[in-house]
């Protein structure tokens, strides 16, 4: 497997980040739908947490929260001990300025399910793309870490293709690069595997186990069990909005507590 | 043309044709790429189109002689105004009003389409109201409004409101019969460019919004360098449609009055001749190079934006 030619000390790109995320008391309504309902959850620095459950159970509004792609209608959000999306004055809150948000937004990187590549840029310019916008890193440096990332995740040679010149796998391996571009403090991974042909999980899930072993803060919403067992230091199953059981991977898939997550478990294992 | 003349030249293609493909068989190297022998295919007959062609150029053949023969098109005169001075100055203000025009209405588009889509209710209702007004009125009108504007307000002038002027200015001055044409073609074509950019826009999907968003690149950089890109790509071939849509427009600006533009420089020559054919021919036949002069430039924006998209699966390893 070409990933495993990673090493952890191969740029100085992502081990930026062990933030911690403290979620507490997060409702989100759309509409009338309730799609969170009171999440508390607590995510320390460096850990991995994975959250599993039905479909439509709202993993994907949590991360979505988190990077502020939506904006929660109750409780609160912190990053690293910082606010999210608000200032709070007494508990009145003031939305922060798009600017502070963007800020904000960069400390998380978000890969997601379908790629989300921009389609008129190489591989190698969605990568730079970040740093040279946002961080205002030069051309030069910018392409050498670039290059550096894509090595990282094992498309050294692949920088000059256009997204609709690689497979799915490649495509979502550039997408980590591009998230890592920005030295997040955690990263998010909504279902990055579910939109690829099953030969093509195993290489994008070989990035992500050699992000783990940097020790950065993940939270991951995945439906590959066995996945989930191997990197998750805190399992969360979600049902309907909220978290009906959470623990150590081990002990609450071998013994789930809760009916719910016995039931689910016993469709999907 | 003559039958005779035509069988001979449809015998003599059809035996260049044959001939071609049965020819290639023996002389073919084959072509090879990494030591694999490619397929030699033999390059698909096309009777069809050798027919087609034949029948065309005989009807294109007979049409050129019946107009090129008959003396009421005057073609001495055709020939004589081609190049006199007033059409030649006629092409250089058709042209430069046709992209003085279409690049202040892509700019205004632009902004409007981006005033559409804010948060601000008060830019939405402005672009909303911009594109109801300059639709829902006859371009004829709206230019010939810009002609009376300086009649209508003969003095600009900012000013606190009840207090002092800061500046004053004639309007003749600024809003020229030049201006009033380029400013009114132009705001009556931005309300349908804006159209025409808010579906390109909206063809693009939310992820790539949310995926610049994630990567904390601003709003402005988002619409600039992730949007706008794409969104070329279906924008460009009715936009290239509404530019030759104002190429032929400019012929209105007469209601201001404008008078330099080719139209009027043509009729102008056809009605002190009393002969409006060839002049007509005249116009036609530079509406015809300015168009294919602008469809080339067409070709050339396609090409650069459709880079990641055209460029494609071809090349995939
Ligand atoms: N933009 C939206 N507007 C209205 N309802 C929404 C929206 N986004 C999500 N929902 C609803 O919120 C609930 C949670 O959706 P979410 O996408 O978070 O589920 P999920 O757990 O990620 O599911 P899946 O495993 O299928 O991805 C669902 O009932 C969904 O229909
Ligand atoms: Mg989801």
């Amino acid at each position: 497997m070409t990933v495993a030619s990673l090493t952890h000390t191969a740029t100085n790109a992502s081990h930026a980040g062990s933030a911690s995320v403290e979620i507490t008391g997060v409702h989100k309504f759309f509409g009338t739908v309730h799609a969170l309902r009171g999440i508390d959850l607590t995510i320390r620095p460096g850990e991995v947490c994975v959250a599993i459950g039905p479909s439509g159970s709202g993993k994907s509004t949590l991360l979505r929260c988190i990077n502020q792609l939506e904006t929660i209608s109750a409780g609160r959000i912190h990053l690293n001990g910082e606010l999210q999306g608000y200032t709070d004055s007494g508990g009145r809150l003031h939305q922060l300025s798009p600017r502070r948000i963007a800020a904000q937004r960069r400390r998380t990187g978000m890969v997601f399910q379908r790629f989300n590549l921009f389609p008129h840029m190489t591989a190698l310019q969605n990568v730079m793309e970040g740093p040279v916008q946002v961080r205002r890193i030069p051309r030069a440096r910018a392409r050498e870490q670039a290059r550096a990332l894509l090595d990282r995740v094992g498309l050294g040679g692949l920088g000059d293709r256009y997204p609709n010149q690689i497979s799915g796998g490649q495509q979502q391996r550039v997408a980590i690069a591009r998230a890592l571009a920005m030295e997040p403090e955690v990263m998010l991974f909504d279902e990055p595997t579910s939109a690829l042909d099953p030969e093509l999980v195993g290489e994008v899930l070989d990035v992500i186990k050699d992000l783990v072993r940097t020790g950065m803060t993940m939270m991951l919403v995945t439906h590959e069990i066995g996945f989930a067992r191997e990197i998750a230091d805190h399992l969360v199953f979600m049902d309907q909005g909220a978290i009906v059981e959470e623990g150590r991977p081990r002990e609450m898939l071998s013994q789930p507590k809760n009916p719910r997550t016995q039931a689910f478990l016993s469709k999907v294992l | 043309m003559t039958a005779g003349g035509d069988t001979t030249l449809g015998r003599s293609m059809a035996g260049s044709d044959t001939k071609g493909a049965r020819g290639s068989v023996p002389a073919a190297s084959v072509r090879q790429i990494d030591g694999v022998p490619l397929n030699d295919v033999a390059p698909p007959r096309h009777s069809g189109r050798w027919i087609a062609l034949i029948l065309l150029l005989v009807l294109a053949g007979q049409m050129a002689v019946a107009v090129a023969g008959n003396p009421n098109f005057h073609w001495h005169v055709f020939a004589e105004y081609l190049f006199h001075r007033n059409v030649l100055r006629g092409v250089l203000w058709t042209l430069g009003l046709t992209v003085a025009a279409m690049s202040v209405a892509v700019v205004l588009a632009i902004a409007l389409v981006v005033m559409r889509d804010s948060d601000n209710p008060i830019l939405r209702g402005l672009s909303w109201l911009w594109v109801w007004f300059f639709r829902g009125t006859p371009i004829y009108t709206q230019l010939l409004f810009w002609g009376l504007f300086a009649v209508l307000f003969p003095v600009l002038s900012l000013s606190i409101p009840f207090g002092p002027e800061l500046l004053t200015i004639e309007t003749k001055r600024v809003i020229t019969a030049m201006t009033a044409a380029i400013l009114g073609l132009a705001f009556n074509e931005s309300a349908y460019l804006t159209e025409i950019f808010r579906a390109g826009f909206r063809a693009i999907d939310r992820g790539q919004t949310e995926a610049a968003q994630a990567i904390g690149i601003p709003k402005a950089k988002i619409w600039a360098r992730i949007l706008l890109p794409q969104a070329m790509r279906t924008i460009i071939p009715p936009t290239g449609n509404e530019t030759i849509g104002m190429l032929k427009m400019t012929s209105l600006v007469l209601a201001i009055p404008f008078t330099l533009d080719l139209m009027f420089a043509t009729n102008a020559i056809a009605n002190r001749l009393y002969l409006p054919v060839p002049l007509l021919m005249v116009a036609g036949f530079w509406y015809l190079v300015i168009t294919s002069v602008l469809m080339v430039g067409q070709h050339y924006l396609e090409r650069h934006f459709g880079k990641g998209h055209d460029a494609g699966a071809g090349q995939r390893a």
